[in-house]
């Protein structure tokens, strides 16, 4: 080998360990003095062992319209771009480095770094996955009106949606030019105390409103996992928010021309439930927790929880039954009795429309006492969030088992997949109560004049709820064969396995549109 | 000082817990019956029951304060 030819060698070398040191030493203490880990580490727990590929490593901040370029120049221009394994199958990664200017985003991370990945994830039909820890627009090379050249990002998020999985890993800041990012993924775990997402940081919303607020107290998973619904699962630390995302992405397809990976799980597919009896009471009025139910019926180990934390009336989340994903959709009994709300319907309906768009099939565990009512409601707006959930559950073609395990009642049971939505199998449970309304509430509207006219208008009243109660068990339904069968809640793991079997060619044909009108 | 609040709207149903009561996490302090269904309201925390505000058979709207604890 020639010096010359050496030389050339040994100045790779060191261009690519300066860049793959990060900010340098300090920085990279800073950042595990704040209880994160750095950016390769996070790669590292990504990614399965030694299959990252990383395009773009020797990017550096380049000048833009004259002005100065960093020094010690920006190591991979802050953000780590490239593609790994994840359980032997391939996810493109946009991870922002916070030791090197914060993770902000300059031209070179995100016109060109970024937007490669993006555009290589679409064209290979894999999932993304952003490891955020970013500061936002680096805004020295993004002041001025050339900001009218921005924005793509959010703009290919859209086109990916519903194509590729993307998922919004927050573990760390997350304001303003990034926030988005979280905001139109499918999945967005969040570190408590590290992470936190806004619109406009603490330094902006103070100049722009006064107000005085922390990042944390305005955007931490406190505010977005519990009260807004943007985050979906508080996770303790980086560890354990990476594994979230691998856990996440084991339930997905790479894209949506693909099924769902199967897992052998070594639970028999259609082995007895036990224990339900124990779980369910079979007093209508008496609750109990749906997430026990769950955790029965499907293979051992393999419910994944999401939005734990928010909208806490309504469950959803992925399982496997018999090693096949599928998505869980449950009212939750214990939590404001079932009754759907606002918050829950959104919460179903974006579910919803996760697994219809990745071909995972859909099981609804029903227990739902309706939709609550009253005035208060109405000036949320319930009926335009309800029509969402009917919208998600109508426009979903993809195999769709309904259990009505009790109640069942009014538009609740339209929207967790009744007769009417064209579940694929539709059974209930012996002590299932199907109605437009609860006897009491059906009593005083039609039999009104009746209770007045009587002498005792007590007895009359108790005589003709209980005329009404009789014809709300599930026999009269199955009578007519609106549901398939009642069965014995043992029997409900079996009834789903063979539901989605029977459903997996599914086929369904619609008028042409461009696209429904779903009430937002 | 913690204010427990009804989550829905409903009626007091019953009440278990009265001034005094020393009660820990997850304690049934009383029972709302709304949209047919038993909802139990629970202590947020342990501590000493200060006060109840409301009486059986009342109607409680959506945030209205139940309990009092110290």
């Amino acid at each position: 080998m020639s010096d010359d030819y050496s030389a050339k060698l040994a100045d790779l070398k060191t261009r690519r360990q300066k860049n793959l040191a990060m900010g340098g030493k300090e920085k990279v203490a800073r950042q595990h003095e704040r209880g994160k880990l750095t950016v390769r580490e996070r790669l590292d727990l990504l990614f399965d062992k030694d299959t990252f590929v990383e395009l773009g490593l020797l990017a550096q901040q380049q000048a833009v319209r004259g002005g100065e370029v960093d020094s010690d120049g920006t190591p991979a221009d802050g953000v780590v771009t490239g593609h790994g394994m994840v359980d032997g199958r391939q996810v493109w990664v946009i991870a922002y480095d916070f030791t090197v200017m914060a993770g902000s985003m300059g031209a070179v991370g995100e016109q060109f770094k970024a937007a490669r990945v993006r555009e290589l994830a679409l064209r290979y039909r894999k999932p993304i996955v952003w490891l955020l820890d970013s500061a936002g627009a680096r805004i020295q090379e993004a002041s001025g009106s050339t900001f009218a050249g921005t924005g793509f990002l959010f703009y290919d998020q859209v086109v990916m949606s519903g194509v590729i999985p993307q998922v919004a890993a927050m573990l760390g800041p997350c304001a303003a030019g990034t926030a988005y990012i979280p905001g139109l993924a499918d999945f967005v775990p969040m570190v408590k105390e590290t992470s936190s997402m806004s619109l406009g940081g603490a330094r902006l919303v103070k100049a722009a409103t006064g107000e005085d607020v922390t990042d944390h107290d305005m955007g931490g998973s406190q505010v977005h996992c519990y009260e807004s619904g943007v985050g979906d699962n508080e996770v303790a630390d980086d560890a354990e928010c990476i594994a979230a995302v691998r856990r996440f992405l084991s339930y997905l397809p790479s894209s949506n021309t693909e099924a769902p990976p199967f897992r052998d799980t070594g639970d028999q597919a259609d082995r007895a439930v036990e224990g339900l009896e124990k779980i369910v009471p079979t007093n209508p009025r008496a609750a109990y927790d749906v997430k026990r139910v769950i955790k029965a019926v499907f293979d051992r180990d393999s419910w994944f929880e999401i939005k734990a934390g928010w909208a806490k009336n309504i469950v959803v989340g992925f399982a496997r039954v018999g090693g096949h994903s599928v998505g869980v959709v449950a009212n939750q009994p214990q939590q404001k009795g079932g009754t759907l709300d606002s918050d829950s319907a959104d919460k179903a309906a974006r579910f919803i429309r996760m697994c219809d768009a990745f071909n995972i099939p859909l099981v609804y565990l029903m227990d739902v006492p309706g939709f609550i009512v009253g005035s208060q409601v109405e000036k949320e707006g319930i009926i335009r969030h309800g029509a969402k959930m009917l919208y998600a559950t109508s426009e979903a073609t993809v195999p769709k088992v309904t259990v009505i395990m009790r109640k069942a009642y009014g538009a609740g049971y339209y929207v967790m997949c009744g007769k009417g939505y064209a579940p694929d199998l539709i059974v209930a449970w012996p002590f299932a109560e199907i109605s437009v309304m609860g006897p009491e509430g059906a009593v005083n509207i039609i039999f009104n004049k009746q209770i007045e006219a009587s002498d005792n208008p007590d007895a009359t009243r108790g005589q003709l709820i209980d005329a009404i109660r009789a014809q709300i068990n599930p026999y009269l339904a199955a009578g007519w064969a609106m549901i398939d069968d009642v069965i014995d809640p043992a029997e409900t793991r079996r009834v789903i396995v063979r539901g989605i079997e029977q459903a997996r060619n599914k086929k369904i044909d619609r008028p042409w549109r461009k696209h429904g009108n779903i009430p937002v | 000082m913690t204010e427990v609040k009804a989550e829905l709207v409903g009626n007091v149903w019953k009440i278990t817990a009265k001034p005094g009561d020393d009660v820990v996490e997850d304690d049934v302090l009383l029972i709302l019956e709304s949209m047919k269904m038993e909802i139990s309201v629970t202590a947020p925390r342990a501590g000493k029951v200060k006060e109840i505000r409301v009486k059986e058979t009342d109607v409680v709207k959506e945030g209205q304060v139940l309990v009092v604890l110290e």
